[in-house]
Parts: structure tokens; sequence; C-alpha cells
């Protein structure tokens, strides 16, 4: 490549280069910043520098470390019922069936509804007094009187999670069946010949191929679910006593109704750093396994 | 031969409790928005109205019956109008960069490793100094600001999506050109721009449904029917006082229709596109 030519390469990326310095990479910069300073959300008094004091704040911070643990536990339930639900789903449509496009048809519906609907569609249906779950439970005899889903402690999590398992089993259903679509055929009837049993031919054939469709699921739910904030703000805000309350619920809380904003970004910047940590994990995981 | 007759009768069974499973939830909402308010607050409930009442809908959509319906349309035009311009800005910023990323694959490619790598970042990580310097221009509740914010999102993404739909596109095409004479700009209008489109128009749809979605920012940065999106309106709507559940419902409804549309049409390339970026060693 020319000099003239490489030139005319950085200028085609350039426009992408700002919006991406301006909208990520300046802020994100700033978040760093803002993590060593008690800065204040309206800004009035000037911020001062607090070194590490913030982050040694954090690991000191009850809330906090709660807060965390819920954004995994949330992550970890939520995720591992997609991929069992998910993967099971989309091997149950694979197989033939009458009215089976209908059927994985109708399977993007929960996926495509808004996750903000999804969660207000969930709390109508918790509704302690008028919700349909009681009513049903009622009505079928499964429950002597109406019960409370979201205001009470131990349910509410659950609930949430159940609805979220609700919206996203159908991405992980929709990727196994695609990727079970492109299946080749010979070698499930190479196999038959060869006398291997339907579970040898799951085990052997079938699995090993939907894997790598799994794992680019997997990934992309991991790293939603650890992040989690809008489902669950709006079913519970974080409540009942803050058993709801994820990282990113109690960062948002820190810096915007407690208006510390120091703070505030030293808890995302950890928040960063966990994701970050996840990840490489994973990769790990991964390229470990490739190799072998 | 009786396994067999068992295993249909299962699979039959195991499929009609996916099906309610999935309809269930939504067919309630849908129940719901068409019930008068008295169906909705019996104890027990009325599964099914007495009769079909659609006032909510005519509360939503039509101006001047009450501040509500006003609101909620201004939350659908200010939801479409963010969502597109996020999704035009995004497209037309990383068309030519994937271009040089996947044609001259080399250093700059750390910057495409970075975009992708953004994408897992939480939101939170950018939403406090963003808001500091949206307040001090005087920048807040403003559908183009928002725009640019949703391209945090949508812009990774989309990078992604696109550098790997240019991968496939045969690198030879390009060369007759270059023999021809044509320079940067011809090369990836008249050649890979059009080869380019029907990923192009995944690529796009996939981004406007995040767009459509998003709720952390608009709830953040909006308050007022200048920019406010109809997932803060509906959420809105829900945490009021009263109890207006058809109202809430008929919201949910209509926020859904467009992505539900969308979905059950292009659910094919949707999920192909989705899986592009990912499945492939």
């Amino acid at each position: 490549m020319s000099i003239a030519e490489a030139r005319k390469c950085n200028v085609l990326i350039v426009p992408m280069v700002v919006i991406m310095g301006t909208m990520i990479g300046w802020p994100l910069l700033q978040t760093f910043f803002l993590s060593f300073t008690d800065t204040t959300l309206m800004g009035l008094e000037p911020a001062g520098f607090v070194g590490w004091q913030n982050f040694v704040d954090a690991f000191h911070d009850d809330g906090f470390l709660s807060s965390l643990k819920v954004s995994l536990l949330f992550a970890l339930v939520v995720v591992t019922s997609e991929m069992v639900l998910g993967t099971s789903v989309g091997l149950l449509v694979h197989q033939p069936f009458i009215g089976r496009s209908l059927v994985r048809a109708l399977l993007i519906l929960p996926w495509a509804v808004p996750t903000v609907v999804n969660a207000i569609m969930w709390r109508l249906i918790y509704n302690p007094e008028y919700g349909a779950l009681n009513s049903l439970l009622f009505q079928l005899g499964i429950m002597k009187e109406y019960t409370s889903w979201l205001s009470n402690a131990d349910r509410a999590l659950p609930s949430i999670m159940f609805a979220d398992v609700w919206k996203n089993f159908s991405l992980v259903a929709l990727i196994t069946l695609s990727a079970l679509q492109t299946l080749p055929l010979s070698q499930i009837e190479a196999a038959k010949i060869d006398g291997a049993g339907a579970g040898q031919r799951f085990f052997y054939i079938t699995l090993p191929h939907i894997i790598p469709s799994l794992q680019v699921a997997l990934v992309l739910r991991i790293i939603e679910t650890v992040k989690v904030f809008d489902i669950i703000y709006i079913m519970t805000k974080g409540g009942p006593a803050n058993k709801t309350r994820s990282g990113s619920i109690f960062v948002y809380q820190e810096a915007f109704t407690n208006s510390r904003m120091g703070s505030g970004s030293a808890f995302a910047i950890i928040m960063v750093a966990l994701i970050m940590i996840l990840i490489c994990m994973y990769l790990r995981v991964l390229t470990t396994k490739r190799s072998s | 031969m009786r396994t067999n007759k068992l295993f249909i009768v299962l699979k039959y069974a195991a499929i009609i409790l996916l099906v309610m499973y999935i309809l269930l939830p939504f067919l309630w909402l849908i129940i719901m928005s068409l019930s008068s308010s008295a169906d909705l607050t019996t104890k027990p409930l009325h599964w099914i109205p007495g009769k079909i009442d659609i006032t909510s809908y005519k509360r939503l959509l039509l101006v001047g019956l009450n501040s509500r319906g006003s609101l909620f349309l201004y939350g659908l035009r200010n939801s479409l109008k963010t969502a597109l311009a996020a999704v035009i800005i995004s497209i037309f910023v990383t068309i030519p960069a994937s271009w040089v990323f996947s044609r001259y694959p080399g250093k700059k490619n750390i910057i495409l490793k970075i975009a992708i790598f953004t994408f897992m970042l939480p939101p939170i990580a950018y939403a406090l100094p963003l808001y500091r310097i949206l307040s001090r221009i005087g920048l807040l509740d403003n559908s183009l600001s928002l725009a640019l914010v949703y391209c945090t999102i949508i812009l990774p993404f989309c990078v992604w999506l696109i550098k790997e739909n240019i991968d496939t596109i045969p690198y030879d095409l390009e060369e007759a050109a270059i023999i021809d004479g044509a320079g940067f700009t011809k090369r990836i209008s008249l050649i890979v721009l059009p080869l380019l489109l029907p990923a192009l128009g995944t690529v796009a749809l996939l981004s406007l449904l995040m767009a459509w979605d998003e709720y952390f920012y608009a709830m953040l940065y909006t308050n007022s029917q200048n920019a406010i999106t109809l997932p803060v309106v509906i959420s809105n709507l829900a945490s009021g006082r009263q109890s207006n559940y058809n109202l809430i419902a008929a919201g949910g409804v209509l926020a859904s229709l467009p992505p539900v549309c969308i979905g059950l049409l292009l659910q094919r390339s949707l999920v192909r596109g989705l899986m592009m970026g990912g499945v492939k060693d």
C-alpha cells in the first residue's frame, strides 16, 4: 500500500473514530478520572481529588458488594436457564411435526417484544391484587389465597428472572435452530449406517455442530445480563429491601439519586473491570479448548 | 412401535406447552388492552372481557382527549426519529471504516478490536460524564444528541457485522476495477455497496430494534415531549398511581407492534444477521 493510499484509508476511518472517540472514549476516560474525585451531580462545589479513597470505600460498601452479587446471580441463573430451555426448544422444533413453520415463526415473538414492554407485562401479571398469576393459581386451586410476588423479598428476584427468561430463551432457541438447519444430513446418514444409536449421533455429530453457535449466544447473554438494568428497574426499582438491586442500578442510584458522581464512577469502573475479567476468563477457556 | 407412539405424544405435548408458554403472557397483554377497567379489577379475574373495549387505544392515539394521548404520540415520533438518526449515522460512518478493516487488515484492526470490545461495556460506564457534557452544552432532552448517544450501542455492533460481511465479498471484483483505474470511493460505492445491500438491510433493522428497545439513556437524558421516547412514556404510564391497567397494556401492545411485525416477517434474515459475526473460525 502506497503512502497516498494509506492516507486515504485513514480518511475513511476518521468519521467513525471521531464518533467513537467523543461518544465512547472521552466519556470512559472521564469516568475514570471522576472516580478519583468527590464530584457531585450538579458540580457546584469544586471537585476534590481523593485518590483511591472511592475504591477503598467501594470494597467496604455492603450495598455495592451485595448489588454485584445480585448481578452475578442474575446472570448465572438467567443465562443457564435460557441456554438449557433455548437449546431444548431449538432441538424440539427441529423435529418434524404438524404446524412446524407456524411454531417456528412464533419463536421470535418473545425476543421481539421490547424489554420495557416485557417488564411491564410481567409486572401486570404479578400484580398482587388483580394480576393474572394470582388469579390463575387461585382458580386452579393451587393457592388458597392471593400472594405478593414482586414486593416479597424472597420471590422478587426469581420472578424477574422468570420474566427475563421468557423474553430471551427465544434468541437461544432461534440460534440453535438455525445451526441445526445447516447440519449436513449425509453425516447423520453415514453414522446411521455405521450403527451409531440416537444418543451417539446426538453427542458426536449434532452437539459438536451447534456448540459454536451456542457459544455466541452464551457470550451475548452473559454480556447483557451482567450489566442488567432496565427489566429490574422497571419491575421493582431494585426493591424490596434492595434484594433485586443489580450493580448497574446501584451505580445509577449512587450517581443520580444520591448525586455522588465520584464514588458512582468508581463503582462503574469496578463493574467494567469485573466484566473484562469475565470476558478474559471466557476467552481463556475457549482458546484452551480449541488448542486441545 | 409403542415407544415410537409414546415419543410422538410426548413431542406434541411439549409443543403445546411451548406454544402456550410463548403465547399466553402476550395474549393476556392484548386481552387486557381490550378489556374495560371493571373487567380487570375483579377478583378473581374475568379472563374473557364482557365486551371489547377500545377506549384505551383511542386515548393513546387520538390527540386532544387527554394529555397522555399526545405524550404517547410524541414518544412514538421521538422514538422513530432517534432510532432512525442513530442507525443512519452509525451505518454511514461504519461502511467506509469496515471496508478499510476488511481490505487492509493491519495495524488499524486494533481500532476494530476496541470497537467490538466497547460493545461489552455497561452503559453506566459512559452515562455519568455524558450526562454532564450534555447538560453543560444544553443538549439534554434533545433527539439528535440522544441519537448520538445511541451510537455508543449501535456503532460497535454495526462495524463488527459489516466488516464480517465485506469479508465475504470476493476481492477479485475490486481488482478488476483497480485495473480500470477506480479509486477507493468508486470501489466502495460501485462494487462493494451493491453486494452489501441485503446484509446492510439486516444490520440496519437489527440496529433499529436495538435503538427502539433502549430505555436507560432515554430515561436519563430526556424528560419532555421534545425527546422522550416510547419506552420511557410507557414506563411512566405504568408507574403512575392510578391503575389504568388497560391503558398500560394498550401502550405495551402498540410499542411491540413494529418490532414484532419486523420479527415475524424477517425472522430468517434477522437470525442470520445475529449469527454472522460470531460463528466463524
